[in-house]
């Protein structure tokens, strides 16, 4: 097993940074189980299906490994991969601060201009675990709907989680831009 | 003319001899230069002759034609036919109506003669009306076409001008009730003038000028008028205006839709205003009494007034239900109402008049969106009811029993049954303890015992009080009985329920019976051995805990004419330290002092939104079961379509909240009984 020290070894090793999201597309390749460990098979068998061997060759791949995030699909597959992974073993649900961890991680790759928003409503409202549906709606959401919710359909089945955060951001005086007038919020 | 037999032997003859066209032409020529002269007489008429003439012209004409035609007979049977020519009578209609009819002066004026005697007769003259039917007659006889094109048309025409000045004359001077009975005057008055002296076919036609021009062009100014339309008539049971309204504005489109749509946002009105009223919100008793009141009052105009008009009473119904929906509260107050009635309301009153109010309860019961919010106060209520032993009837409480169950199915009244079954079998075990002990009870106190099935019974159970020494042995007695015959049970007392009978002697020796709860019992009998004790002394004594102490002290001490206890300081509130002596100087004008209340009270705030958040709960699981049951038989399912199937499935107990259900479907997503399906979003797929 690699835990987190030899995973902070790793990182100097290839030259890359513990908590950059190119890890996590690592450790989608390697199907790991949990964050911060690695059994000797994921690490074993997901450096085989990237063709990876040495050092060398691992370094070369990190460049393709984070572009990876731009595909669509791909993306899509790795965010919900990283539910899985960065949850508690044995929880249904992703706990609060790390589900926001996250989100921050994979949004500034996806670019969702009401990512802090929704992060500072879950904290000033919601204050439980994110569930597995609610994570994954969550990405439909970002992608689907535009972020002055101009195209928001309240009969859309989201999960009501995101329907309270639509209610919050109308409360707020969301304006076309994505920005919240009310600057006591910030 | 004179017939003769020589005539009639010249005209066949004639005829016979192939001359018949000379006899047709010379009939034609002839009779129209008569005509001629005719229509000259009747053109120099003066005045008022020039009806009677015409008339008196024309019926010597129908003789004669009469006469013509049995002469000319032979010549009106053979060569008219074969040559194709008018019929001799009707040659003689004809030319009756070109040659004096429509001569220039005549024809207009005949017309203008006859609708100035109408709207003479109109105005209230009396008019010849033997004479307009002769001359009507003659029109119709001259063919339909001419009564149309010669009278009806202009008839109607004048007509439609005369009601729309009058209806517009009557709206500014009269008010709603009156201007309708000079419209249905008018009515009658036009019918009957068609059946005198007009050709039938022309009812259909003036009644829907009358109708239109009196009725429906004045409809929304009628209903509406201020102090006399239609509000008003309700406001003052104006039963015979309300008929009358009924009948004339079914006669006009849409009417009747205005009617009823009046009648219901006034009634919605009325009940909204009620519902909110903070000062009627007070009383629930008299709350839904006026309910029960406001829908007697409709459904008296409906009857008396509407025609029992189905579409009405629909209407009243869905006014009932919207506003009585408005006040969350309405099913407690209905609950309320049914106990005060059980408790006390319906003593002395006869079989049938029990039923009659039992069903107006369940009438209102059946306008409640919120079924499970009643069922559970009817639940606390009525258990308050039994236990007290406060019901006026038996068979009034297991009357309503059966039509809750008629109307909500086995599952709503499974338990409330229950609570009677124990009831009685407690009883029964009351009857067996003391034939099988009686005797060795002497002198205890006399114990009554109600053995309640958990479940049955809405109570929460209290936790254990120390019970006076006084009455412990005879219910350790009761329990070893019980525990005997039912071996695998556990009895608990429920200390918050009970009352006791207690006799007390006061300072002057004065005796007085005290009707307590079991809480103010333990209380009360701790005075026996102390002279004084502080609240928290009282708490130590009886382990009842604090806040129902506090309640049941104010009880004791502080309510004028049942402070059996005095208290010191004489603060409103109850401190800790507070102490408590026993009132020497009691007195009451009553022998037995009832101090103890278990009787059924309107909730506090903080009482109402406890119970709302059980019942709250108590849904969700009935959401998810149906959801469940939704899913199972339709395997995949749009959010929206489970939303509507939902909600059908509940709405007879209550209306789901669409934002619960969603809550639900997330949940059962997360425990994995759903999914979503991967390619629509919005679709939900059943795990099986």
């Amino acid at each position: 097993m690699i835990f987190a020290d030899g995973i902070t070894l790793l990182c100097n090793d290839i030259q890359v940074d513990p908590q950059d999201i190119v890890m996590l597309v690592l450790s989608w390749h390697m199907k790991a189980g949990t964050m911060c460990e690695f059994s000797k098979k994921e690490f074993t068998e997901g450096l085989q299906s990237l063709g990876i061997d040495s050092l060398d060759k691992f370094r070369e791949k990190i460049p393709s490994m984070r572009s990876e995030l731009k595909d669509e699909q791909k993306f899509r597959e790795i965010y919900n991969f990283a539910f899985g992974w960065a949850k508690e073993k044995g929880q249904k649900s992703l706990a609060l601060d790390t589900a926001i961890g996250m989100w921050q991680l994979l949004f500034a790759e996806k670019q969702w201009p009401l990512v802090d928003h929704w992060c500072q409503f879950l904290q000033a409202r919601h204050n439980k675990a994110i569930s597995r549906d609610t994570w994954s709606q969550l990405l439909e959401f970002a992608k689907t709907v535009s972020s002055n919710l101009s195209d928001y359909d309240a009969e859309g089945a989201w999960p009501y989680l995101i329907d309270e955060f639509v209610d919050y951001l109308k409360e707020n005086g969301v304006n076309q831009h994505g920005q919240i007038n009310d600057s006591s919020l910030n | 003319m004179q017939v003769t037999l020589g005539c009639l032997r010249n005209a066949y003859n004639m005829v016979l001899q192939k001359f018949g066209e000379k006899l047709y032409s010379g009939l034609v020529t002839t009779m129209t230069s008569h005509l001629r002269q005719i229509s000259q007489s009747i053109e120099s008429a003066q005045g008022e002759i020039f009806l009677e003439e015409l008339n008196r012209k024309w019926v010597e004409h129908n003789k004669a034609l009469l006469m013509i035609r049995d002469i000319l007979m032979y010549m009106d049977r053979t060569f008219v036919p074969s040559s194709r020519k008018t019929p001799v009578h009707e040659l003689g209609l004809n030319l009756w109506r070109d040659v004096v009819i429509h001569s220039n002066k005549t024809q207009s004026r005949l017309l203008d003669t006859l609708i100035d005697l109408v709207l003479k007769e109109r105005n209230g003259e009396v008019i010849n009306r033997g004479l307009m039917r002769n001359l009507i007659k003659m029109l119709m006889d001259l063919g339909l076409s001419v009564y149309q094109n010669d009278f009806e048309k202009h008839f109607i025409e004048v007509s439609k001008d005369f009601y729309c000045c009058e209806s517009q004359k009557f709206i500014e001077s009269c008010n709603c009730g009156d201007y309708l009975k000079k419209a249905e005057r008018r009515l009658n008055e036009e019918m009957e003038r068609v059946s005198h002296y007009l050709d039938p076919s022309s009812e259909s036609k003036i009644i829907k000028v009358v109708e239109t021009e009196m009725i429906e062009n004045h409809m929304h100014t009628l209903v509406h008028m201020e102090n006399s339309g239609l509000v008003s008539m309700f406001v003052d049971d104006k039963y015979e205006d309300l008929e009358r309204i009924y009948n004339l504005f079914r006669r006009v489109p849409s009417g009747l839709t205005i009617v009823k749509d009046v009648m219901t946002s006034f009634i919605r009105d009325t009940g909204k205003q009620l519902i909110m009223d903070p000062e009627r919100l007070k009383d629930p008793v008299d709350f839904v009494q006026r309910l029960l009141d406001l829908k007697d009052k409709y459904d008296k105009a409906i009857t008396l007034a509407f025609n029992n008009d189905k579409t009405f009473q629909n209407a009243l119904n869905s006014a009932f239900e919207y506003f009585i929906n408005l006040n969350a509260r309405s099913p407690e107050f209905i609950s309320l109402f049914v106990d005060d009635k059980l408790r006390r309301g319906l003593k002395g009153v006869g079989e049938e008049d029990v039923e009659i109010v039992l069903d107006k309860v369940m009438m209102l019961f059946r306008y409640l969106q919120e079924k499970d919010m009643f069922e559970k106060y009817y639940k606390q209520h009525l258990a308050k009811r039994l236990l007290s032993g406060k019901t006026v009837s038996d068979e009034a409480e297991r009357s309503l029993i059966v039509k809750l169950k008629t109307e909500c199915g086995y599952q709503f009244t499974s338990k409330l049954e229950g609570m009677f079954t124990d009831m009685k079998t407690s009883y029964d075990m009351m009857q067996g303890f003391l034939a099988c002990h009686g005797a060795e009870l002497g002198d205890s106190p006399t114990l009554s015992v109600q053995v309640l099935t958990t479940g049955s019974w809405p109570t929460q159970s209290s936790p254990q009080c120390n019970l006076p020494s006084e009455i412990l042995g005879v219910c350790e007695k009761f329990r070893s009985y019980y525990l005997g015959a039912h071996s695998g049970r556990r009895l608990s007392w429920q200390a918050n329920m009970g009352n006791a009978d207690l006799k007390a002697t006061f300072g002057k020796g004065q005796k007085h019976e005290l009707n307590v709860s079991t809480y103010q019992m333990c209380v009360l009998m701790l005075f026996n051995n102390a002279d004084r004790l502080s609240c928290k002394e009282i708490e130590q004594a009886t382990a009842i805990p604090m806040p129902d102490l506090k309640r049941c002290l104010q009880s004791l001490a502080l309510v004028k004419g049942k402070n059996v206890l005095r208290k010191e300081p004489m603060s409103k509130d109850i401190a800790e330290d507070d102490a408590f002596f026993f009132n020497d100087k009691f007195t009451s004008k009553l022998f037995k002092v009832k101090i103890g209340t278990v009787v059924a009270q309107r909730e506090s705030e903080p009482e109402n939104i406890e119970t709302r958040q059980r019942v709250e709960e108590d849904r969700k699981p009935q959401i998810e079961a149906a959801i469940v049951r939704v899913m199972k038989s339709r395997k995949i399912l749009e959010h929206n379509n489970i939303i509507a199937e939902v909600t059908k499935q509940l709405q007879a107990r209550f209306l789901p909240n669409p934002v619960v259900i969603k809550k639900r479907i997330e949940s059962l997503i997360e425990r994995e009984f759903l999914e979503r399906d991967k390619v629509d979003r919005k679709m939900y797929r059943y795990l099986a």
